[in-house]
């Protein structure tokens, strides 16, 4: 009997020591939190004005548009820059994981600019997708861009053909959805 | 639906493998795989926890979303993770002690699986919902245990092959793997869809 | 346990990557640039060197049945902590390691060093064991990128270091590196999963190979020794 109630005491013992650790724990993260919280947001809106700014450089302010979200799956928001275009961002697939960018395209349907906001591609590999003189490709590319091996325009990134890809895909998939909306 | 699924499953399984491709749980895929029953063992209790921790992490992650504690969800992951595997056990013991004589000895390693943690995180970063979530978790799972079982087979002949003195033991194993990992990568041009 | 011989253990006879091997997956998930590299070295260096003190601070207090749960929330607080100041202040680090930087949680290296150190030795030397063994980290960390860096792609320092307007040190990850040969002739191959994996076998087997040579040098001077001795007791005789 008195050894069931030892051992009953004991694990309420063990209980506390590891609910006071997690607490002190949570206690410290929420504070760290707190403190970063409001850098981190400021950082990410920064890169998404950034990276909006790139693609279709506007000075007013870019207005939300709505549109179709169930046909358009990857399209994770439009927005229309005065009468200059519109900004499409999506989120869709590459060869590592998900790729989050930001796709110009002006009022004749053509590509002003692509900028990857966020990517998880193999660094030295896919990761060139960031890079300038990829991207600049697709300047002035309208609907049905293609990879050079398939009959287009775009020179695929040197053994990243998927994540090249992924992004002719996501331009195609932008001005389509643009010219949706009528 | 079941086309996402597809994906999900295909992609896991074979194009991005958590071992060959991802690098994800390569402890237990190097420690567990000199003997074929070892490995095959290991291979069956991965999908099977991978499946539940995703399950039930999908439900810890959307807790801590709506309570705005975001930030807490990997010390709450791993927590979650280590009671759950200390259940499994305990439970299989009671229930399933011949499941238990089989798996009992790797369940507690899995802990350390970095593929547990790692699978739980990537269908929170991938947002995946609950039913791709646990696709994810037990086709990675599967993933995991095709490439273990097909590597202990490979390393199971290494003890009659001449290679260089100092390649024994560890690097030879690295790689073999790393020859699958080669092998494997020619899935990578494959797309559904 | 004196500074000297721990610095030596943390580098090489006790190497936590080549020797202990444990934390492996990081070495070859992320080791594709310098600064891929270089960041998850000092990061881990930094969260192990929190967790020693932390745990061998604690270590009285520590109940030995729920000792594991204890450092893997200790581990997790502090790899959280790392995790929000990245995201914060090098968001491009934290963009470019992704999940592995969570992943440091389940990391051998640091529980492995909580469950094998900190939980018997004071303050001071975890300290030193955590900054030693996290230095030895690195420092493969480093080694495999710079292999696989320029042999894959030719360059030196991708990411951190920018010569286009001189030299120059890139934080945020944006630099090209120092270009040694045209990327045309680079092995592509080295970057991918396979590269990582034949990256780390060439490292251990140079490491098993000195260490194979140091071992015969040693017996072989024993030897020799021996030798001598018989040799001059003949003499004698």
């Amino acid at each position: 009997m008195t050894e069931t109630k030892k051992s009953s005491n004991q694990i309420v013992k063990l209980a506390l020591i590891l609910f006071v650790v997690s607490a002190i724990t949570s206690g410290v993260l929420g504070v760290v939190n707190y403190f970063t919280k409001d850098i981190i947001a400021m950082r990410r809106a920064e890169a998404r004005a950034e990276a909006y700014q790139a693609v279709l450089p506007y000075d007013g302010e870019y207005t939300s548009v709505s549109f179709d979200e169930e046909a358009w799956e990857t399209v994770d928001a439009i927005s229309q820059a005065g009468g200059e275009g519109y900004v499409v961002e999506l989120t869709f697939s590459g060869a590592q994981g998900s790729i989050n960018a930001a796709v110009g395209v002006d009022s004749a349907g053509a590509i002003t600019g692509v900028s990857i906001i966020e990517h998880a591609e193999t660094s030295g590999l896919g990761a060139k997708i960031t890079e300038d003189s990829f991207r600049s490709q697709f300047v002035g590319q309208t609907l049905g861009m293609a990879l050079s091996k398939n009959g287009g325009e775009i020179d695929s990134i040197t053994a990243a053909t998927i994540s090249s890809q992924a992004i002719v895909d996501a331009c195609n998939t932008a001005i389509e959805v643009v010219e949706s909306l009528g | 639906m079941l086309e996402s699924v597809l994906t999900i499953s295909l992609g896991a399984i074979l194009i991005n493998n958590f071992i060959f491709s991802q690098f994800l749980g390569c402890c237990p895929f190097l420690g567990c795989s000199t003997k074929i029953d070892t490995a095959v063992g290991m291979g069956i209790a991965v999908p099977f926890v991978l499946g539940l921790s995703s399950a039930i992490c999908y439900v810890v992650n959307e807790l801590l979303v709506s309570l705005e504690l975001g930030y807490m969800s990997t010390l709450a992951f791993i927590l979650v993770i280590a009671v759950l595997v200390q259940f499994v056990e305990m439970f299989l013991k009671k229930s399933i002690p011949s499941l238990y004589t089989a798996l009992g000895i790797y369940l507690p390693l899995i802990t350390t699986n970095c593929a547990v943690l790692g699978v739980v995180l990537l269908n929170v970063q991938n947002n995946y919902n609950f039913i791709e979530s646990v696709v994810y978790g037990v086709t990675g799972g599967l993933g995991f245990m095709v490439a273990i079982v097909l590597f202990a087979s490979v390393r199971d002949r290494l003890q009659f092959a001449d290679y260089p003195e100092s390649f024994e033991g560890f690097p030879i194993a690295l790689v073999t793997a790393g020859l699958l990992a080669l092998a494997f990568m020619g899935f990578s041009g494959m797309r559904i869809g | 346990m004196n500074l000297k011989q721990q610095f030596k253990e943390g580098l090489i006879t006790n190497n936590p990557v080549l020797v202990q091997r444990i934390g492996m997956c990081s070495t070859m998930a992320i080791t594709t640039s310098l600064f891929n590299g270089l960041g998850m070295g000092l990061s881990v260096l930094i969260i192990l060197t929190c967790c020693n003190v932390a745990i061998s601070a604690l270590r009285k207090a520590i109940p030995n049945d729920i000792r594991l749960a204890i450092f893997v929330v200790v581990i997790a607080g502090f790899v959280t902590i790392v995790d929000l100041l990245l995201q914060a202040y090098i968001p491009a680090l934290s963009a470019s390691l992704g999940v592995f930087i969570p992943l440091i949680v389940v990391n051998c290296i640091i529980i492995g060093r909580a469950e094998a150190f900190c939980q018997h030795e004071p303050v001071g030397p975890s300290f030193w064991d955590g900054i030693f063994q996290g230095f030895g980290y690195t420092v493969v960390l480093v080694c495999m990128c710079l292999i696989r860096e320029l042999l894959g792609s030719g360059t030196f320092g991708g990411g951190l270091i920018d010569i286009t307007e001189g030299f120059r040190l890139t934080l945020d990850g944006s630099g090209a590196g120092i270009r040694i040969f045209p990327e045309t002739y680079g092995a592509t191959i080295l970057l991918m999963p396979f590269g990582g994996f034949l990256t780390l076998a060439s490292l251990l087997a140079a490491m098993q190979y000195a260490l194979r040579k140091s071992a015969e040098k040693k017996e072989a001077a024993e030897r020799a020794a021996k030798v001598e001795v018989v040799k001059e007791a003949a003499n004698n005789a």
